[in-house]
């Protein structure tokens, strides 16, 4: 057994461990820096992990593998880490009480993360996804005293919990005709099983499972509600972390597990990834909550990394990495920003939402009125960040949907429907600049903003947000390196 | 082999279909078969040991019970991975000696730092 290879997993434990033991000795109003201190941390652990990287291998007997895939999501990972623990420093305030369990919760989530990366193994798949799902079950509903956030919280135990007993029986399906757990093993016996509807009714149910973590449809259901209730940092790793932790795995089943039955499901890809596509982006039209509008745009971008998977080559592979790595800067630059403007204004009772604790915050989009005039930084950060999302030249999102696109298109000779699902996508597109730019209008052109007082930002959060910004263009401008770096990645997952 | 191993939980099936067949009857037979007597709310009620059956549908547990319930679990599963652990301990060493010791011991050390947590937090402080 090989320690090295695990060296970003037990560091990042260890230090969830030390955050509690350091809570229990540390008087009350240092807590909060103690989430500078799990940054600190793991800026260390990526920094060393980019300097001596792990060696290549398996262990575990083949459960956990260390390639370049998993080298790519584990880096991925900890920086949307560091991003969501800079957020809840600023969020502390809103939380009664145990902020230093917030911070450590937020890192065993990401050990589990960490852990679905590399994930070569049905078993180790199943403890890793768990060990994300049930701590997001606490973290969700962390604001113990608001009602929105418990109404999450169980909305998100009762499908969470569903979508477990699917995966489990679908693992137990699959066991039961493969006899082996390995995808590596899976790999060699799967083809026999191409027609056999046991088997494949079992990897549907697995796939299930993972449709849930992603949020495609018609597994979306929890997306927005969950999204909307849990406190703001929760919610920015759900949309990041919780799931490039999906698509980690479905990639990892789909092209190393069964790659001879995923070449003939193009075709449900296709259709699940097209609804997803349409869903998302016609149900953020009316949205006023500005979490809920996000929680369904990020069902919409769910559909289009779909629409790379449903590609079937390594092109679409490879975009879909590139898309998650433009995907965390917008999306950790926009909810830091809405976690920052929305914490100072006074808390009023909005409608719209599913019910109100008396705690709650004023999250309608107006609420973002004059933002330009309170402070440029936040403006600046969140406009980036919706330009982006709506895919807009010259930022990340615009590029990764071209990749998206262009390998989808690739295949499209082949099987027509690529045409129409790119077609859709395109359109998808199209309607998703409508309510992105709404946001936009807020921001800048609403009439008479109710308040204009500056909000102050702190030299951390500058920092996240001058480096979400810096990513977005980066990754726009000069795609070169990470689109070389997302090729390598899945060398191995196709070979 | 499919086939086979699908008519190997027929019976299953037959005793699902009996007991729905079974329980549906009684409850059937009983209405056409019973008498029809004169109905008083008394009559109604269910039989509890001549007690009023009324109440609170939940009552209200301490949330102390629930503490104790779940770190019982959590030393109780502990207890339960480290039989198997101790009995191929032997075996495992000879093959691989720093997986096995490893294991348990990054285990161990996870739910110490738990129970130090629950210590300080005063988990263990009945009142």
């Amino acid at each position: 057994m090989n320690l090295l290879l695990l060296v970003h997993e037990w560091s990042v434990i260890a230090l969830a461990l030390a955050l509690l033991l350091a809570d229990l000795w540390l008087p009350l109003s240092s807590k909060r820096k103690l989430g500078y201190a799990a940054v600190a941390g793991l800026v260390v652990i990526l920094l060393y992990g980019i300097i001596k990287p792990p060696p290549y291998g398996t262990t575990f007997g083949g459960m956990y593998v260390m390639d370049g895939l998993a080298l790519f999501f584990k880096r991925f990972f900890i920086s949307a880490a560091i991003l969501v623990l800079l957020m809840s420093v600023e969020f502390a305030d809103h939380i009664e009480t145990g902020i230093a369990e917030y911070y450590a919760l937020i890192l065993f989530a990401l050990s589990g993360m960490l852990f679905a990366s590399s994930a070569n193994d049905f078993s180790l798949l199943f403890v890793s996804l768990e060990l994300i799902t049930v701590t997001f079950y606490v973290l969700t509903s962390f604001q113990r005293a608001r009602l929105a956030s418990l109404e999450a919280g169980v909305k998100y135990l009762i499908i969470g919990a569903l979508s477990t007993g699917f995966t489990v029986f679908g693992i137990a399906l699959v066991y039961g005709l493969g006899k082996t757990l390995n995808f590596g093993q899976l790999a060699a016996v799967a083809g026999q099983f191409k027609s056999n509807p046991v088997f494949l009714f079992g990897l549907l149910l697995v796939l299930t499972g993972l449709g849930f973590k992603i949020a495609a449809f018609p597994f979306q259901i929890w997306a927005p509600d969950v999204y909307q209730g849990a406190p703001s940092p929760t919610t920015a790793f759900l949309a990041v972390g919780s799931k490039a932790a999906g698509f980690v795995l479905l990639l990892r089943v789909l092209f190393t597990a069964v790659p001879q039955i995923a070449l003939e499901w193009s075709r449900l890809l296709i259709v699940i990834s097209a609804i997803t596509i349409l869903y998302g982006n016609l149900c953020a039209i009316p949205q006023r909550n500005i979490k809920r509008l996000l929680g369904y745009s990020s069902i919409a971008h769910a559909g289009y990394m779909l629409l790379g998977i449903s590609a079937l080559s390594a092109a679409g592979q490879s975009a879909v990495l590139y898309y998650l790595s433009g995907y965390l800067v917008t999306v950790l630059g926009a909810f830091t920003v809405i976690c920052i403007a929305l914490q100072s204004r006074p808390a009023e009772r909005d409608e719209g939402g599913p019910s109100h604790g008396g705690l709650d915050f004023n999250e309608d989009i107006s609420s973002l009125a004059g933002l330009n005039q309170r402070s440029p930084l936040l403006a600046a950060t969140i406009t980036l960040a919706l330009v982006s999302l709506a895919g807009i030249p010259p930022l990340a999102g615009f590029l990764g949907k071209f990749l998206l696109f262009k390998a989808a298109l690739a295949q499209a000779p082949a099987q027509h429907a690529y045409y129409w699902l790119v077609a859709i996508a395109i359109a998808g597109v199209v309607i998703s600049i409508y309510y992105y730019f709404g946001l936009i209008r807020a921001i800048y052109w609403s009439k008479d903003p109710a308040d204009l007082s500056p909000i102050r930002t702190s030299i951390p959060i500058r920092i996240s947000l001058c480096a979400c910004i810096i990513g977005m263009l980066y990754l726009g401008i000069r795609p070169n390196l990470f689109v070389k770096f997302a090729a390598d990645a899945i060398q191995k997952l196709t070979s | 082999m499919e086939d086979s191993q699908i008519y190997e939980y027929l019976p299953v099936l037959m005793l699902g279909a009996l007991a729905v067949m079974f329980s549906f009857g009684i409850l059937v037979g009983s209405v056409l078969l019973g008498k029809k007597g004169k109905r008083t709310p008394i009559k109604d009620t269910p039989y509890e040991c001549g007690m009023l059956p009324v109440g609170e549908g939940t009552t209200r547990m301490s949330v102390k019970f629930y503490l104790v319930a779940m770190l019982f679990i959590l030393f109780d599963i502990e207890v339960v991975f480290l039989y198997p652990w101790a009995a191929v301990y032997r075996e495992m060493l000879r093959t691989d000696p720093g997986l096995i010791l490893g294991a348990m011991v990054s285990f161990l050390a996870i739910l110490f730092v738990g129970y130090i947590y629950a210590l300080k937090k005063g988990a263990f402080d009945w009142h």
